[in-house]
């Protein structure tokens, strides 16, 4: 592969025909490598896909990146690497197409219906030391009250199945076909108003942490 | 019965700032955000807001840990490379 400055890829990326080509082909190439490294980082996700399975996701994931790419040009502002700021979009596409398949058989609403925050066990709660676990009961209790009373029906539902249930934010964007920016939005005004709650009944955040922290 | 660990929720919660950046802002700002902590630059204030939404937001920050991997593995390849060319000369 030709090694070409940020300038050099931009003028022959946005060049036609013969001069466009091998700048083409080298990013594509780029964007293979890194298409293959973010499946092979998460390949234990996988569930066992073969080494031809990753290859064959990968040449798609390069070949929608490449698109985007493309798309973007005129978005790049120059403040990385052009290589740096082509990978994102490999690696973005790539990790996106590798949790939509680990999580396409997983119902949301029975996976967020099962969460179940009434019969809790608190992880690495202080049991010998009664004070510190009626705080920590506090605290929970306060956080599932204002998630079950406070919350919209579908703030509730994303801060179920993102914080208790571990399903990633774009999956969740997929199957409610909203954008991943509106489900961030949900989870953060949950967030707000569950901060506000903790807030407001005399939990102060400093001392939380450092109770925390004496663990 | 569940297992809840109580500590990462409540620092998510507590965590939470007014005005935070979406998913799409820390993609626009994330190539020159991971350069800028490969070199061990002080980062800005929009940085630091990139930095904040990575702590709440698992989907971006697994995004952002690859490509930082990725390109500092392809910078360490090119410098062993290019040392190893020069140690031949």
């Amino acid at each position: 592969m030709k090694k070409r400055t940020t300038e050099e890829w931009l003028q022959q990326l946005q060049a036609k025909g013969a001069e466009q080509e091998p700048a083409l082909a080298d990013l594509r190439a780029h964007l293979l490598h890194a298409a293959l490294y973010a499946l092979n980082r998460y390949r234990s996700e996988t569930r066992g896909r073969s080494f031809d399975d990753i290859s064959a996701l990968a040449e798609d994931c390069a070949q929608n990146a490449l698109v985007a790419v493309l798309a973007h040009l005129n978005d790049f502002r120059h403040d990385s690497e052009f290589t740096t700021w082509a990978y994102k979009f490999a690696v973005n596409t790539a990790l996106v197409v590798q949790r939509r398949q680990q999580w396409k058989d997983v119902s949301l609403d029975r996976l967020v219906a099962e969460a179940d925050l009434e019969n809790v066990l608190l992880d690495a709660a202080p049991q010998h030391d009664p004070d510190r676990l009626a705080t920590y009961r506090e605290l929970w209790l306060t956080i599932r009250s204002v998630i079950e009373h406070d919350l919209t029906e579908r703030q509730r539902f994303v801060m179920i199945a993102i914080v208790f249930q571990s399903v990633p934010l774009d999956v969740i964007s997929e199957r409610l076909g909203v954008d991943r920016n509106a489900i961030y939005k949900l989870l953060h005004d949950a967030r707000r108003k569950l901060k506000q709650s903790l807030v407001q009944r005399g939990f102060a955040p400093s001392e939380i942490m450092a109770d925390f922290s004496r663990d | 019965m569940r297992r809840v660990k109580l500590e990462p929720i409540v620092q998510r919660i507590l965590d939470t700032s007014e005005d935070e950046i979406t998913c799409s802002e820390c993609f626009d700002a994330i190539s020159p955000y991971v350069e800028l902590e490969m070199q061990g630059t002080k980062v800005s204030d929009e940085m630091a807001r990139v930095r904040h939404h990575l702590g709440q937001c698992r989907v971006c920050r697994e995004e952002y840990e690859t490509l930082r991997d990725l390109v500092r593995s392809e910078r360490e390849t090119k410098t062993k490379a290019v040392n190893r060319a020069n140690r031949r000369h």
